[in-house]
């Protein structure tokens, strides 16, 4: 098979671990700013604070720039992390038959809430992929059902508990680096390998670049296009119950609310382009931590919330449109 | 569209009290019966409070003598509008209110009275410029939310000696319950000169929010020595904020919140939490001695006022029950 793709210029780093410019000043600036203007800011317990607090939008994030690699786009994430947040307690809270063994408990309420999330990627995927409804239209149907039924599940209740496996998910710490950030970057390396050595990442961005192309070059686009779907989704319910797993509380009114904004926004301050075609797996971890550190730093020097909301708009406007200049 | 139709509801609302005030009728009465049908109209269920409140009410149905007809305005105002209009058809003898908001909900009071239903509003209040407790419904029936934030503030002064560094955790912002525990709580600080407020953010109420809030402010002033949160929900969040910091809550920060939830008693047991007010969700009793009290003749004063509990180390164990 002859396939020709944008192969790597001559320059030294590799172009998944590529990042715009724009994004990397930003996030330079940002950190000088605080270094310079806010107390406190050099410490461990401040890294950790953001790398946690960051790690449920890189999760997401990176299935979205698959996804978006494939030039489509997924607004039913914080829905599908809703489902899964609100099953995982009705599943370890049952205590009956099998899982009342707290191990297996433990292990069906992370594996099926996440296969839930999978199966919303599926539908996503199917209508993508399959019935060729444009990908905004075909997920927003998920983003607004999907929530419905997180709150059909839990009858729209608080459900609170204490459950010491998933408070260990949540705040647990592996030589000292809490175990979300493990996570989240482990989750950012597989993924940004996957993009750069392997036939499926390939195919992804084929996909994205000029589909009828990588039809007929023999690319299974729909397969691909169902699967971007799937990860993504499979991703944004281990995030919503890492979520639900740091409050020991799931509030499925609340669980992933406004995330796909923050995913997208990460995305594309990161420099993936939009219309597909290109991946920056490692720009999507810089997207959002900038996202992630402008809201620090707004709240440390105490401006109001409705304040900062604009005030991340705008940053969000300058990375991209820096990143538009650059092209 | 939400602007367009505050504008015509406040329009309509203004057409119904010039009305109103020209056919000069007086409050509908309520005739002494064995049995009534009640209206109970709801504004949302999509919280612990909201459905302990509900329940409340269900459960003095029956004891009160009331036929209970139930509608959940699932947090939309002109759907709670709708919601009382089909009452007002089914011609029920009362209508208990929660109304959603302040202005919208004023016309359908209004086309309540006018087919001589009476109506009676509990926890949140009516724009009292346009409808007046005595003259269009009943009363209102509610906590003092300012006072609620006068007794977080007197017992933290009392716990801390009047010397602290308050970090306050504010409700979604513009929402009646977090500007008046505000006002009730900076007010009653400001008086004394050991106690100041660091810094104040919004927490939006939830859990989740309070925490992230919490961790932020946390590293920009370590020197904090007590969180003062609007409600239990960003309490519960608050001390996983301090516990993942390092500092315990109860002994390196004192932790005040308003609520009364089963999760924040519980808190005060384990010593984590100092205190939380009760802003009482049980309206099913006091709802049914006001219509009793109506129905016997007796003038009603335009704010009933709820009695909250105060819940800290000595009584939370035996109210555990009263926590919802």
């Amino acid at each position: 098979m002859t396939l020709t793709l944008k192969t790597p210029g001559p320059r030294s780093l590799p172009k998944w671990a590529k990042v715009p410019s724009g994004a990397l000043l930003g996030l330079v600036l940002l950190l000088l700013f605080n270094l310079c203007f806010t107390d406190h800011f050099l410490s461990l317990q401040t890294l950790n604070i953001n790398m946690t607090q960051v790690s449920t939008i890189v999760i997401v994030a990176v299935g979205m720039t698959m996804v978006i690699a494939t030039g489509g786009i997924d607004l039913s994430v914080g829905s599908l992390m809703a489902i899964s947040g609100a099953l995982a307690p009705l599943i370890f809270g049952a205590r009956t038959g099998l899982l009342a063994i707290p191990a297996i408990g433990m292990i069906v309420a992370i594996v099926l809430p996440i296969l839930a999330a999978s199966v919303g990627g599926v539908l996503n995927g199917t209508l993508v992929a399959r019935f060729r409804i444009q990908p905004i239209v075909a997920t927003l149907i998920l983003f607004i059902a999907g929530r419905g039924v997180a709150q059909v599940l839990t009858n729209g209740n608080l459900q609170t508990f204490s459950h010491a496996g998933f408070r260990w998910l949540g705040l647990g710490k592996v030589l000292g680096i809490p175990f979300q950030v493990l996570l989240m970057l482990a989750i950012v390396l597989v993924a940004a390998w996957v993009m750069r050595s392997t036939l499926f990442g390939r195919y992804i961005l084929a996909t994205g670049g000029n589909e009828r192309a990588a039809r007929l070059a023999g690319i299974p686009v729909q397969r691909v296009k169902l699967a971007v779907y799937v990860i993504c989704g499979a991703l944004s319910g281990l995030a919503g119950l890492l979520v639900i797993a740091i409050n020991s509380s799931a509030d499925a009114n609340l669980i992933g609310l406004g995330i796909e904004l923050d995913a997208i926004a990460a995305v594309a301050v990161g420099g993936t382009l939009l219309t597909g075609g290109r991946a920056r797996i490692v720009g999507t971890l810089v997207g959002a931590l900038i996202i992630q550190l402008v809201r620090y730093t707004l709240l440390a020097h105490g401006v109001p919330d409705a304040a900062a909301l604009v005030v991340k708009a705008g940053i969000i406007l300058v990375a991209v449109y820096l990143q538009k200049r650059e092209n | 569209m939400r602007v367009r139709s505050a504008v015509l509801a406040s329009l309509i609302a203004t057409c119904c009290v010039a009305a109103a005030t020209a056919a000069a009728d007086g409050l509908p009465k309520l005739p002494k019966k064995a049995a009534y049908k009640v209206g109970f109209a709801q504004t949302e269920s999509n919280n612990p409070w909201r459905i302990a409140e509900t329940q409340s009410m269900k459960d003095i149905a029956s004891k009160c003598g009331w036929t209970l007809v139930y509608t959940d305005a699932a947090s939309s105002a002109s759907k709670q509008v709708a919601d009382v209009q089909s009452m007002i058809a089914q011609k029920v003898d009362l209508i208990v209110l929660a109304p959603r908001e302040e202005k919208p909900l004023v016309p359908a009071v209004m086309a309540a009275k006018k087919a001589g239903i009476p109506v009676i509003a509990v926890d949140r209040d009516l724009d009292q410029s346009v409808a007046k407790p005595g003259r269009d419904y009943v009363t209102f029936i509610g906590s003092d939310f300012v006072d609620q934030g006068h007794r977080a503030a007197e017992w933290l002064i009392k716990a801390t000696g009047g010397k602290a560094k308050i970090i306050e955790l504010e409700g979604t912002t513009g929402a009646s319950p977090a500007n008046n525990r505000k006002k009730g709580f900076d007010e009653t600080v400001k008086k004394q000169s050991g106690m100041q407020i660091i810094a104040s953010q919004d927490g939006d109420f939830a859990r989740d929010k309070g925490r992230q809030v919490l961790e932020s402010l946390l590293q920009a002033h370590p020197d904090v020595t007590a969180v003062y949160a609007h409600n239990d929900e960003m309490a519960m969040g608050a001390i996983a904020a301090l516990e993942a910091a390092g500092k315990k809550p109860g002994k390196d920060v004192i932790v005040v919140s308003i609520d009364g939830t089963k999760d924040a008693l519980q808190a005060i047991i384990d010593g984590k939490l100092g205190a939380t007010v009760q802003s009482s969700p049980f309206f099913g009793p006091i709802s049914c001695k006001v219509a009793q009290r109506y129905a016997a003749g007796e003038k009603i004063e335009p704010w009933v006022k709820v009695s909250d509990l105060f819940f800290d180390k000595s009584n939370a164990q035996a109210n555990l029950a009263n926590g919802f």
